[in-house]
């Protein structure tokens, strides 16, 4: 999953990069509105955690800015204020969920990936592709029965894949979803992991499209 | 209540105009009765003349009296105005009277009397008889009732018409002190920006009015300010509090190694210090308020706090590259040196914050005019016009995310606080992008 926080407080920020990158995401910090808005129109974020009090513009006119931009990336609006109104103009304004600081960690997380398990349009936590089971909360795969071992950037892959069933989903798309902007990609590595799922879960379950990208369930 | 105020008026007007009216009426009829009595004195005085005019001695203690006709038909008129008449010698003895078989008291001596209903005028005649003339005063009195009747009408219609005006200008001098208890209603069940409708402000009401709508706007102001502050209050509060719990979620959430639970450690200590100064600086400001704060005030040389203040800040502006310079008169101020340092180390504090790193800071002090004037200068951000009477508010943050940018928003607050505790106050201008000047008066010693 590929997250973008934009939060100005530094520490705050620095935990929340740690914790979801534990949670296997790709993680990018904007420090203040106008960074935030930027990569929010630039990269297709699977979530979003906005502090509403940004320095720039603030969290309001980002969150605006990406509806008008039509983009239905989900928001999780985080604030430190007091009061309803705050919730009922973030719930307005198009944010999807909202927290007040300070929260729990593992609810945030909880959050996220219940916000973009809807987003996607299947809430549910379980994916089923022909034998293939994917638990996106225990973030666990399963073949029949037997558990497979899959590393993160592998699950990350795969649960993208089946997400978007019987879409192309192209190399960049993936290497956008699997990593942040500040880390290094090599350039053959989803291939490489692509094949290692073959090798864990079948030959047929991928299928590649030459120069185009990768696809399931054509 | 204004009920019984507007009753109230009323009743004492249409009392005092029911007085009027009565005592007006009253002294009218009452002096009507005195002319006419007096016309009918004038009246019997004349018979009285002609009575004695008639007499003329025959025999002693014996009188002719030989009375004109119309005079003999004066004293057969028939009630109610009937006259009569009595003559006396010296002695006492009755010579004649217009009606024998009535007695008449003999008079007394002269003089015109009313006894009953009627009147008597006595005149002395020749040879020291009493001439008593007497009439009815029936008819003079039915002349003032008529004249009392007539009067009651119009009475009750004149106080009628002003029961009827009273009512009706109490009630206009009323409304608007109507309309303002309803206005002072709305501000205290919430509705800050009702005021009171002003129309004209030269009458009494109308200078009320608008002292009522100045005295809502002191409040409105303040509830607002208090609003403001418990909002920043609690989001300053709130961010370096969700920094260090989700930090310690973190810790917690798995097993960890000694350089991560360090890391963890380190970064909720710091969270911990941010909160702990807004803490302190709350207290402080609580403390100011409730006016708690004893002052140890003395003649105070402001070179000596002017260079403790620029020595406490090197450090911090020599991290941003940012040079300090002070210039600085002598001169004495009455003041709580460690007070006054902490007011001056506020505002360059400020002053190195929002400044671009490699900037200048100047700070001079100077005596003008029976005041000792500091000043800090700096060429950092500025400060916006909106911004700039807020500058001084317990939070307030020109760019109101900046959390980050240091400090806890309450430095300039106490430095107001201090300044006008010493009797001093405060300014600030600045120029967007060029910089910014904050000055500190101070009665001098």
């Amino acid at each position: 999953m590929r997250v973008l926080i934009a939060e100005d407080d530094a520490s705050l920020a620095n935990t929340l990069r740690k914790a979801l990158r534990e949670e296997h995401c790709a993680v990018d910090v904007a420090p203040d509105g106008d960074e935030a808005l930027h990569l929010a129109l630039a990269i297709a974020y699977d979530a979003i955690v906005l502090d509403v009090m940004l320095p720039g513009i603030d969290g309001w006119q980002v969150l605006e800015r990406l509806r008008a931009e039509g983009r239905h990336t989900p928001v999780l609006v985080l604030t430190a204020r007091d009061g309803v109104a705050d919730r009922v103009r973030g719930l307005n304004l198009g944010a999807d969920d909202y927290l007040c600081k300070p929260f729990e960690l593992t609810e945030l997380v909880a959050r996220l990936r219940a916000m973009t398990r809807r987003a996607s349009g299947n809430p549910a936590p379980t994916l089923t592709l022909g034998p293939i089971t994917v638990d996106t909360a225990a973030q666990r795969v399963r073949r029949g029965n037997q558990l497979v071992e899959l590393t993160a950037r592998e699950y990350a892959i795969l649960e993208l894949l089946v997400r978007r069933r019987g879409t192309l989903v192209s190399r960049s798309a993936i290497c956008e979803h699997l990593y942040a902007e500040d880390d290094e990609v090599l350039s053959n590595v989803v291939d490489v992991h692509v094949a290692a799922l073959r090798r864990k879960l079948g030959r047929d379950l991928i299928e590649t499209r030459r120069g185009q990208g990768y696809i399931v369930d054509a | 209540m204004r009920e019984s105020l507007r009753a109230r008026l009323l009743l004492l007007h249409t009392v005092a105009v029911t007085i009027i009216v009565t005592l007006v009426g009253a002294t009218l009829c009452y002096s009507y009765w005195r002319t006419l009595v007096a016309d009918l004195d004038r009246e019997l005085t004349l018979r009285a003349a002609t009575i004695v005019g008639a007499l003329s001695p025959a025999a002693p203690g014996r009188f002719d009296l030989a009375l004109p006709q119309d005079t003999r038909d004066y004293f057969r008129m028939e009630a109610p105005d009937q006259a009569y008449y009595g003559i006396w010698t010296a002695s006492g003895v009755v010579v004649d009277t217009s009606d024998p078989d009535q007695s008449i008291p003999r008079p007394d001596g002269v003089g015109a009397v009313t006894r009953g209903d009627r009147r008597e005028v006595v005149v002395t005649g020749p040879e020291e008889t009493l001439v008593l003339v007497g009439r009815d005063l029936s008819r003079v009195r039915s002349e003032v009732q008529s004249l009392a009747l007539a009067i009651v009408p119009v009475g009750l219609v004149a106080v009628g018409l002003s029961f009827m005006s009273g009512w009706l200008l109490a009630g206009r001098a009323l409304a608007p002190i109507a309309r303002m208890s309803r206005t002072a209603r709305a501000m205290a069940d919430g509705e800050f920006d009702a005021r009171v409708p002003v129309d004209r402000t030269e009458s009494e009401l109308g200078q009320l009015a608008v002292s009522l709508n100045t005295a809502f706007d002191r409040m409105h102001g303040a509830i607002e300010r208090q609003q403001r502050f418990t909002a920043d209050a609690s989001h300053d509060l709130r961010t370096p509090l969700a920094a260090l719990m989700a930090e310690a979620d973190w810790a917690l959430g798995r097993p960890r190694n000694l350089e991560e639970y360090r890391e963890a450690l380190a970064t909720c200590r710091s969270a911990a210090a941010r909160m702990s100064a807004i803490v302190e600086g709350l207290l402080e400001l609580a403390r100011a308020d409730a006016d708690d704060v004893p002052l140890q005030v003395r003649r105070t040389p402001v070179e000596d706090v002017v260079h403790e203040a620029v020595a406490l800040a090197r450090p911090v502006a020599e991290r941003r590259g940012i040079r300090i310079v002070s210039q600085v008169e002598r001169a004495d101020v009455k003041a709580d040196p460690e007070r006054l340092r902490q007011a001056l180390s506020n505002v360059i504090l400020n002053a190195i914050h929002y400044n671009h790193d490699g900037g200048h800071v100047a700070v001079s002090a100077a005596a003008e005019q029976g005041l000792v004037t500091l000043r800090v200068r700096d060429d950092g951000i500025g400060i916006g016009e909106e911004d700039l009477p807020h500058v001084f508010d317990r939070f307030y943050r020109a760019d109101k995310a900046r959390a980050t940018v240091g400090g806890t928003g309450l430095g300039l607050a106490l430095t107001k606080w201090i300044v006008e505790r010493h009797g001093g106050t405060v300014a600030c201008s600045s120029e967007p992008g060029v910089g910014t000047e904050f000055t500190l008066y101070l009665p001098s010693a």
